[in-house]
């Protein structure tokens, strides 16, 4: 029987589905920490971005901030937070929104400046407050670079939510993590794939809400490989 | 919630000391795997980023499959060649390739298609013939655009070589891992810290060949 | 620009994320107190090695030869920081660690008693290929193995996991005490690589077998930390690896795909052992004093709630 003949057979079997070590439960739990972990990172950086970019400062740092996140690993940031905060899902979290938070500030923080400034100009002219400006006229302009840097944060979180297994976490990792340990090719390939389409469908679902997002008018030009933002500096992550 | 135990300090210089020969084994093993990656990715993207450039009916597909694969997390990858290829250096240096490809193909196309028409048009009225316009006008007004490609896939392979731990290589990943297994912290930040060091001397290095490389452009 | 659509897609993933936080994370902490009539083990979380569930001498045998089921296991690591951390946190009630682990004293631990005798001879065997392993080489190791006993085992543990003493500096001091030589040997006598475990008394191990075989003079590489016995035993066989320190009664009950045929008597095992090794071109050597099993182990507090000595202790009601 070919393996792919056996990873049919795995997901076939009831067993799988069933319990704490079943896909149901495991992808429960990637998917809740995932969620949690990207909706939090987005609440801390979101404002510092959008603030950042409103008033045009400390640009260097907020454009810079993604690319020490960058350079960051993030198997050492997981495993960084193992002796500092024990084991179990809340190192993993902080760990996880601790790599989310860059990539979300440094999109906030380019999506506002690249707002045209007469826009800005407009708005004042009409008798906005400046807050006012801010939230109905700025954020929905600089929203489709926002949500890029969601985006990419977001399927950052779901790559390394993957890893948490190697740090006692769940997630749909551990199938991958049990299978290196028992040897047992067919669980190794099966969570790999139920991972690798986990984090397609994220990445689908992100990409959804970016188009949604975008208003209407741009929308045509959007492609599925391109993020709005600094076309040199093409805003990826992988984990 | 935080733990902080006296006994094992963050740095224990002693230990540092006398594993100079494990830190810059561990250090040498990162260099090689990523250098492979990226030597290899742009080997293969280079012909590949040609071609999907040159015929436009693939431009999409390819670009936007290359997309999708590209969110597939590390581990899931190595777990997919693992019944195939190993806990080896093969199935680490093919995950890794693949990911420096995705990223360099992109790069090559959205680079070459910066490439201002009326320049192209010019060079043709001038004489140029295709493959000299290619390799004179063509590849070098694109090199700012691909040297960023290469940045980019040469950080994040640096940070996935440490996940190639899990599968017996991993470089500065290695002490990393050793670090959660024996519960000792100096391994741990001398794998992270120098992991990133290495990152970020990666990229100015290459920030600087792009300037190099391109005199005319004014720098960001 | 009124995308109705976007901001309804942002009040349902509010919504949602106020959901999802509330349906908390299951799992982890203590089962209530008070006695609720059914057997103690279905109220415990087991924690071990992610191989635990498959394996004879672990939950696998604890169930076939005690009768017992845990309410959950949690795949952690082999009797390393992890496990001790989750004993210690409550997210486990009852861990596997090492017999020969150092800590389980300091630790305040509680190893429950095999009274069924579940665990066999897991006398520290070096088990390595027979082309590899020269007559002299065999010798040495078989001279070390004589020495070796398993307080030194105790205390070398000790050494590497509570004072973060290098695993290949304890070896060479135990060497040094049993007056074998690292060095000094000559050398092109062939090339062996030395494989361990992954938790730090097989580094040590790896590295005194290693360093003494390095002393007569063979070109030793290692790879420490390699994975468990599913990686390294395979490895052994291809000849990526040449020799590792193994645990005579799991060695046979992983190589027989758990026959049950390993005993308390160390040299039965091994001869046993060797029945099976020879044909794949392996061999394992004599086996040392030194033992390792596998020990379940439960805090202090755990213990005296439910009066736990033994293993069987476990199946009662409690």
């Amino acid at each position: 029987m070919s393996i792919f003949e056996e990873v049919v057979r795995w997901f076939l079997d009831p067993a799988h589905w069933d319990g704490t070590f079943g896909i149901p439960n495991r992808l429960w739990e990637h998917v809740q920490m995932s969620f949690l972990a990207t909706l939090t990172a987005a609440v801390l950086a979101l404002p510092v971005g959008v603030l950042l970019g409103h008033y045009g400062r400390f640009g260097n740092l907020a454009i810079n901030v993604s690319n020490v996140g960058r350079a960051l690993p993030s198997f050492g940031i997981l495993v960084l937070a193992v002796p500092l905060f024990g084991i179990g899902a809340a190192p993993a979290f902080i760990a996880l929104v601790a790599l989310a938070i860059p990539p979300i500030v440094t999109n906030s923080y380019v999506g506002m400046r690249d707002v045209d400034p007469e826009l800005k100009e407009a708005a004042r002219g009409l008798g906005m407050r400046e807050h006012v400006a801010l939230l109905r006229v700025e954020m929905p302009v600089a929203l489709p670079v926002i949500m890029a840097g969601i985006r990419t944060a977001g399927v950052q979180v779901v790559a390394t939510a993957t890893l948490a297994a190697v740090v006692a976490w769940g997630g749909l990792g551990r199938f991958i993590v049990d299978g290196f340990a028992q040897r047992d090719d067919v669980q190794i390939f099966a969570g790999a794939i139920l991972v690798a389409a986990l984090a397609m469908v994220a990445e689908l679902a992100l990409a959804g809400l970016q188009w949604l997002a975008t208003p209407r008018p741009m929308r045509a030009s959007m492609r599925w490989f391109s993020r709005p933002g600094r076309t040199d500096e093409l805003v990826l992550q992988g984990g | 919630m935080l733990r902080l135990d006296a006994t094992d300090p963050w740095i224990r210089w002693d230990w540092l000391g006398h594993h100079t020969d494990v830190i810059w084994q561990a250090l040498v093993q990162h260099i090689q795997l990523t250098g492979i990656a990226v030597l290899g990715g742009l080997a293969i993207a280079t012909p590949v980023g040609l071609l999907v450039w040159r015929w436009r009916a693939l431009r999409n597909p390819v670009l936007s499959v290359a997309g999708i694969l590209y969110t597939i997390p590390s581990l899931a990858l190595f777990a997919l060649l693992v019944p195939f290829t190993g806990l080896t250096v093969v199935t680490a240096e093919i995950g890794l390739v693949s990911y420096t490809i995705l990223i360099l193909v992109r790069n090559i196309v959205v680079g070459l298609d910066g490439v201002p028409a009326e320049i192209r048009e010019a060079a043709t009225g001038m004489g140029y013939r295709p493959a000299k316009r290619l390799l004179t006008i063509d590849i070098p007004l694109a090199l700012p655009v691909i040297v960023a490609g290469v940045r980019l896939a040469t950080v994040t392979t640096i940070g996935l070589v440490t996940v190639t731990a899990l599968l017996g290589e991993g470089g500065l990943g290695q002490l990393i891992l050793a670090g959660l297994i024996q519960d000792f912290k100096t391994p741990l930040v001398v794998g992270l810290a120098g992991s990133v060091v290495l990152a970020v001397a990666a990229d100015l290095l290459l920030a600087g060949a792009q300037r190099l490389a391109t005199p005319w452009r004014s720098s960001r | 620009m009124r995308d109705w659509g976007f901001r309804a897609i942002l009040s349902g993933v509010l919504g949602l994320s106020l959901l999802a936080s509330a349906c908390g994370s299951s799992g982890g902490g203590s089962p209530s107190a008070g006695s609720s009539g059914k057997p103690i083990a279905s109220q415990m979380i087991l924690g071990g090695p992610p191989e635990c569930p498959t394996r004879p001498f672990c939950e696998k045998g604890l169930m076939d030869k005690y009768g017992l089921t845990f309410k959950d296991f949690k795949p952690l690591d082999a009797g390393g920081p992890l496990t001790k951390a989750a004993l210690d946190r409550g997210d486990i009630q009852i861990g596997l660690l090492f017999s020969s682990d150092g800590s389980i004293a300091a630790k305040g631990y509680v190893v429950l008693n095999d009274d069924k005798h579940l665990q066999n001879a897991d006398n520290v065997v070096p088990v390595g290929r027979s082309a590899a392993l020269k007559s002299d080489a065999q010798t040495l190791l078989n001279q070390i193995d004589s020495k070796l006993n398993t307080s030194d085992l105790a205390g070398m543990n000790k050494s590497a996991d509570i004072d973060k003493q290098d695993p290949a500096q304890i070896a060479s001091d135990y060497l040094k005490k049993i007056g074998v030589s690292t060095s000094g040997g000559g050398s092109g006598k062939g090339k062996i690589t030395v494989a361990g475990f992954n938790f730090s008394e097989s580094s040590i191990l790896a590295q005194i077998y290693g360093q003494a075989l390095k002393g007569i003079g063979y070109d030793v590489s290692y790879k420490l930390n390699l994975g468990n016995r599913e990686v390294v035993e395979p490895a052994l066989e291809k000849g990526d690896i040449d020799l590792y320190p193994g645990y005579a009664a799991t060695e046979l009950e992983f190589i027989n795909k758990a026959k049950g045929e390993a005993t308390p008597d160390p040299a039965a095992t091994v001869k046993l052992l060797n029945g099976y090794l020879q044909a794949k071109g392996l061999i394992a050597l004599d086996p040392s004093a030194a033992q390792d099993q596998n020990a379940f182990a439960v805090t202090k507090e755990t213990a005296n709630k439910w009066h736990l000595v033994n293993l069987s202790d476990l199946a009662k009601n409690g």
